[in-house]
């Protein structure tokens, strides 16, 4: 018996389930729910780490952001045909493309580099008053939706600031994915990590949708290579030919620095730096 | 940016002249150099004139230091164990001393003591915190924290990012910053020194603190691009740069060589007044005048015609010279913008640059005070700051 077959009936409300991917953690489906419109199910593989699952839920729970979608519910699944409890939970869901399906089909060009600079950072401001680093932007994790405004999802290895690491503290590499980690999260430096670490990454992020090729990971032969780029020079901003006085280039120079302090202050500085780039673009003071 | 004095051996009459020339200005005390009834009546004589403060710095850099001047002060403990000071009530003691001689000379913004150290670690982190937090509880006053730092540490990339961010936590108003120069060196020649030293100003000035750079000479210019505040220097080489060792050996193992030299300052050259004599045989001796903006009329005798050496240019009239022009170096040492502050500075090295060549072929050297072997590392200090502050000093600037 399939997960489809039988999961309907352990989720009132819930209507037109359909498979959207399986991941070595989850499944996840897109479904109706009876008040809650399109949603996204995710139920958590057994012996996946339930630690980490439960810890993202709460996470993304005390988030309130109109650019993160809202976990409606979640539970417990018990006494399912696969023998052992599920993690389950229930979320709005965007639809649209993520990123990195629109770069297969090119750059960005201007008016959505600047709307998704712009969007993230509102996500990583309302991510950020609730103590939490995302600790995985990508191209994949930010889903432009229909209506073109874009979204941050996928929260599995965000770290809340108030919680104690799961990472050992010996550990020699933290969770992240490389190439958009910056040094302190990779060398797993807690002391050290913040919401900054969401800028590095989508400064790295913003680099690749300008230009189309991945700022550290293009040409690189293996994965040390690619840490020495990250440590070894600036990050590599391609020409924008649409930043004539390189306000925007200057902001993703500060956001791409590899040492923290030399990054903005937090989420909410960058969001103000962004929209003083916005008025500039805009001719307003 | 402005100019503080910080004082040292024989400088009370230059202290006095200097303030009241300048319509105002601010002394850091000494305790080295000043007995407690010194200390009294130089401050008294400073806060009386106009526009004339002072700020005493507690030297407590070194607190096994047994410099006899220093440890006549009420305030230096009779005896000092590392275990005994922090967890007793001696720290406490400390301060409570200090708020009050603070009080006594009439100082408006408190110097927190602070211990030298070649790296910054949990340990001397942990000390300067209980510093800041015992301070906090004795007085409103604002307060400034001593930060010490070994050449070693200026120069370790980590404790330098380690500070930074302990300094997020600091309820001080601002950083009393005194770097000691690699291998005793008057005018710096590492690069990486100086970039840090730049980086260290300028991410506390992004932090919201004041800076005052104390033990400065005129290579210390530089730090306006990093938004200083203050830079701090005196008479002797040994309060124009760090010297941790001074405040180690006994007071009568002090000023030993004296020359008099004659500051150049739109070559941040200095050179023995025979040097000018050499200049004047070369018909050059005119491009070693200062600049009329300056407003230094204490070298004008060594330019009046006659030979320089002949001119009997005195100690007190060279040290008076050299102050004066720094004073006014860095009141123009910031300009509108990060960008204009920093071109600004390297057309002042180009042009050091061709002044220093034309000099040096015609047989003028300036020997160890030429400028001509940091002019380099300014300039890689400066880019290296660019490069990776730039783009948020230059949108924080109008706030530094």
């Amino acid at each position: 018996m399939t997960v489809l077959t039988w999961l309907p009936s352990f989720l009132p409300g819930i209507s037109n389930l359909r498979g959207l991917l399986e991941g070595g953690q989850k499944w996840v489906f897109s479904a109706t729910h009876s008040t809650d419109g399109e949603v996204v199910v995710k139920l958590i593989k057994p012996h996946t780490a339930d630690e980490r699952v439960q810890r993202e839920i709460l996470a993304v729970k005390e988030i309130n952001s109109l650019r993160v979608p809202r976990i409606f519910e979640d539970g417990v699944l018990r006494g399912t045909p696969a023998g052992v409890d599920l993690i389950w939970l229930r979320e709005q869901r965007i639809v649209g493309e993520n990123v990195r399906q629109i770069l297969q089909r090119g750059p960005l060009p201007q008016n959505e580099i600047v709307a998704l600079c712009s969007h993230v950072l509102e996500a990583l401001v309302d991510v950020e008053q609730a103590r939490i680093v995302h600790r995985d932007i990508k191209p994949e994790n930010i889903i432009r939706g229909a209506d073109g405004s874009y979204w941050l999802i996928d929260f599995g290895i965000a770290r809340h600031l108030d919680l104690s690491s799961l990472t050992a503290t010996a550990a020699l590499g933290g969770p992240g994915t490389l190439g958009y980690a910056p040094p302190e999260q990779y060398r797993n430096q807690k002391r050290d990590l913040d919401s900054r670490a969401d800028l590095f990454a989508l400064a790295v992020t913003l680099a690749e949708c300008i230009s189309g090729k991945h700022p550290y990971i293009e040409g690189a032969r293996d994965a040390p290579m690619v840490c020495k780029r990250i440590e070894g020079a600036p990050l590599p901003i391609p020409k924008i030919p649409w930043d004539r006085e390189r306000k925007f280039t200057d902001f993703l120079t500060a956001m791409g620095q590899r040492r923290v302090d030399c990054r903005p202050r937090d989420a909410s500085d960058a969001r103000t730096w962004m929209q003083e780039i916005q008025n500039a673009f805009a001719g307003r003071p | 940016m402005q100019l503080k004095l910080q004082f040292g051996y024989g400088m009370m009459d230059h202290s006095r002249v200097l303030i009241d020339t300048w319509k105002g200005g601010s002394v850091i005390l000494s305790p080295r150099d000043l007995s407690p009834v010194q200390l009294e009546r130089l401050a008294g004589q400073i806060t009386s004139l106009q526009g004339g403060d002072v700020l005493l710095d507690p030297q407590f850099y070194l607190p096994y230091a047994d410099h006899e001047r220093l440890t006549s002060h009420e305030y230096w403990p009779s005896a000092y164990s590392t275990e005994g000071f922090w967890s007793g009530s001696d720290i406490r003691g400390l301060l409570k001393k200090l708020v009050a001689l603070n009080k006594t000379l009439g100082c408006k913004t408190l110097i927190l003591p602070g211990l030298y150290t070649d790296q910054v670690d949990d340990d001397w982190i942990a000390r300067q915190n209980a510093f800041m937090e015992e301070a906090r509880a004795l007085t409103d006053n604002p307060l400034y924290i001593t930060v010490a730092l070994a050449a070693d540490a200026v120069k370790s990339d980590e404790s330098i990012d380690e500070l930074l961010a302990a300094s997020e936590k600091w309820d001080v108003s601002g950083v009393y910053l005194l770097c000691e120069h690699p291998n005793g060196e008057y005018l710096v020649t590492d690069p990486s020194w100086l970039s840090n030293v730049l980086d260290l100003v300028a991410g506390l000035k992004l932090k919201g603190k004041k800076v005052l750079a104390g033990y400065c000479n005129h290579q210390m210019l530089s730090l306006a691009a990093a938004g200083v505040d203050w830079i701090a220097s005196g008479t002797w080489m040994n309060v124009r740069s760090f010297p941790p060792d001074k405040f180690r050996a006994p007071y009568d193992d002090e000023i030993k060589q004296r020359s008099t030299w004659y500051y150049c300052p739109q070559g941040f050259s200095e050179y023995k007044v025979p040097f000018l004599d050499i200049a004047k045989k070369q018909g050059m001796l005119d491009k070693l005048a200062p600049p009329a903006e300056l407003g230094s009329a204490h070298a004008d005798v060594l330019f009046s015609g006659i030979q320089p050496t002949s001119a009997r240019w005195t100690e007190q009239s060279a040290f008076r010279h050299y102050l004066h022009c720094l004073w006014s170096q860095a009141k123009s040492a910031r300009r509108e913008s990060f960008d204009q502050t920093v071109d600004e500075q390297e057309r002042a090295l180009d042009a050091a640059e061709d002044l220093l060549a034309s000099l040096q072929a015609a047989g003028v050297k300036g020997q160890l005070r030429d400028f001509t072997t940091s002019l380099d590392v300014n300039r890689a200090a400066l880019s290296v700051l660019r490069s990776s502050r730039g783009p948020i000093l230059r949108r924080k600037w109008a706030n530094l």
